[in-house]
């Protein structure tokens, strides 16, 4: 159905109700899902609630009998997931909309329970708990993240804890619900505000232990796929003894008590400078070590060197005099020794007077040198 | 060694070289006196440079610190 207006010819309100009424009225009746966000109960046979999605920031106006809602036990109460079974409807006086309820059913545990195994294996299936998509913790984060409650314990768990490994450590703190209705909201805001922020190295979500209802936003669909998206690492800190919500799973790094997550995002300062003195101390042994056997070693090779050197030396003076002592023996030394001389004339040894002319220039070779001499004119 | 010796002088090795070759020629025999009495002189000068070398070599080692 369509109106035709115009300024002209304007709808009066009174249709334009009229066909809300009957648009809103076709969805007939049905069985919704939600969170109670709001509960006040008040004198008379009608009660308002309000009825928040459990992921996002939708509500409606819900209202239903006193005699309906007392026929719940035990008493509905808010934050509890609940079902209806109601009917839209658009209050034409008022301009408003509400869900008439006609039945409100609590969601129990175990549907809670399978819902969540159900999420879990979609979840699984898609790989957001896969070993490999684990982002490694640093060593020394420069500032640490951490979500956690209002004056919670759980905060100075962490704070303290960290500053007693670690004092020069630096947080950067969102304070959060951590359970009810704005719990997934505003734990999801504070992680994409911390993950934007360069200098946030680690993001810790700590909580206390809780009931198995209180611990149910962290394994929220939409807070998970948001952890998943997590440049950052993301740490996981949620007290609990059994059921671990998917945030454990999700998480790069599940901690099983924020005390715990303290000793996980910083090192023990003190570990690490007794660690640091004995790498030192091991370093300082290997050289002296080295240092030590390399100046025997050249100690001893110069020792070496020096006696091979001197025994050549010695065996080169042996030799040299053997040979020099052969030499003597073989020439003609030892009859110069005697007392012969050797005549020369032009290098040639003189045998007969005749060889030489007068004024011939003479050498005489005796054993100690020579000497020369010359040919006078009577020497026939 | 050899490498460093000045153009000119002879090296030890080969000065005793050839001090061997002299006494290999006086011991074969066979040759006259001039040429006996030009090996000997050749071989006492080949003997002195050899000795100076190693006497040198032997002052250079007693002057190292030890």
């Amino acid at each position: 159905m369509t109106l035709q207006t115009s300024p002209e010819e304007p709808a009066p309100l009174r249709q334009v109700a009229r066909i809300l009424n009957d648009y809103i009225g076709r969805l007939g009746s049905i069985w919704v899902e939600g969170q109670i966000a709001q509960l006040r109960r008040r004198p008379g046979a009608q009660q308002y609630l309000t009825l928040r999605d459990t992921d996002e920031q939708f509500s409606v106006s819900v209202v239903i009998s006193a005699a309906a809602l007392d026929a719940v036990t035990p008493a509905i109460e808010e934050g509890q997931r609940v079902v209806v079974f109601a009917k839209p409807e658009y209050w034409a006086s008022q301009g408003t909309l509400h869900l008439r309820a006609r039945e409100i059913r609590p969601v129990g545990v175990g549907t809670l329970l399978e819902q969540l195994e159900r999420l879990k294996q979609v979840l699984t299936a898609e790989g957001l708990f896969s070993p490999d998509r684990k982002k490694p913790l640093p060593f020394l984060p420069r500032r640490i993240g951490l979500i956690c409650g209002r004056a919670a314990a759980a905060k100075d768990d962490v704070l303290v804890n960290s500053r007693l490994r670690w004092p020069g450590v630096s947080f950067e703190v969102r304070e959060v619900a951590v359970q009810g209705v704005a719990c997934v909201t505003e734990v999801t805001e504070a992680l994409a505000e911390l993950d934007g922020l360069a200098d946030i190295d680690v993001i810790v979500i700590a909580r206390g232990g809780g009931s198995f209802e209180d611990l149910l936003p962290f394994s929220n669909e939409a807070l998970i796929r948001a952890v998943s998206k997590c440049r950052t690492p993301v740490v996981s800190a949620i007290g609990h003894e059994q059921d671990s919500p998917l945030l454990d799973l999700v998480a790069d790094l599940r901690a099983s008590t924020p005390t715990d997550a303290a000793k996980r995002i910083v090192p023990d300062v003190g570990e690490e400078l007794r660690a640091i003195a004995q790498l030192q101390q091991r370093g300082h042994r290997v050289v002296s070590n080295r240092v030590e056997q390399d100046t025997r070693f050249i100690d001893e090779s110069r020792r070496r060197i020096r006696s091979t050197i001197t025994s050549r030396v010695q065996h080169g003076l042996v030799e040299i005099d053997q040979l020099s002592a052969r030499v003597r023996a073989l020439s003609p030394a030892a009859t110069l020794d005697r007392g012969y001389a050797v005549v020369q004339f032009a290098h040639s040894v003189v045998r007969d007077p005749q060889e030489v002319p007068v004024d011939g220039e003479l050498r005489i070779r005796v054993a100690h040198g020579e000497l020369t001499a010359t040919r006078t004119k009577d020497g026939s | 060694m050899t490498k460093t010796n000045p153009p000119g002088e002879i090296s030890y090795e080969d000065a005793r070289a050839a001090l061997t070759e002299v006494v290999k020629s006086l011991e074969a025999g066979g040759i006259s006196l001039e040429e006996s009495l030009a090996l000997w002189e050749r071989g006492e000068q080949l003997a002195a440079t050899c000795r100076a070398w190693l006497e040198g070599a032997q002052t250079r080692l007693e002057s190292a610190p030890e």
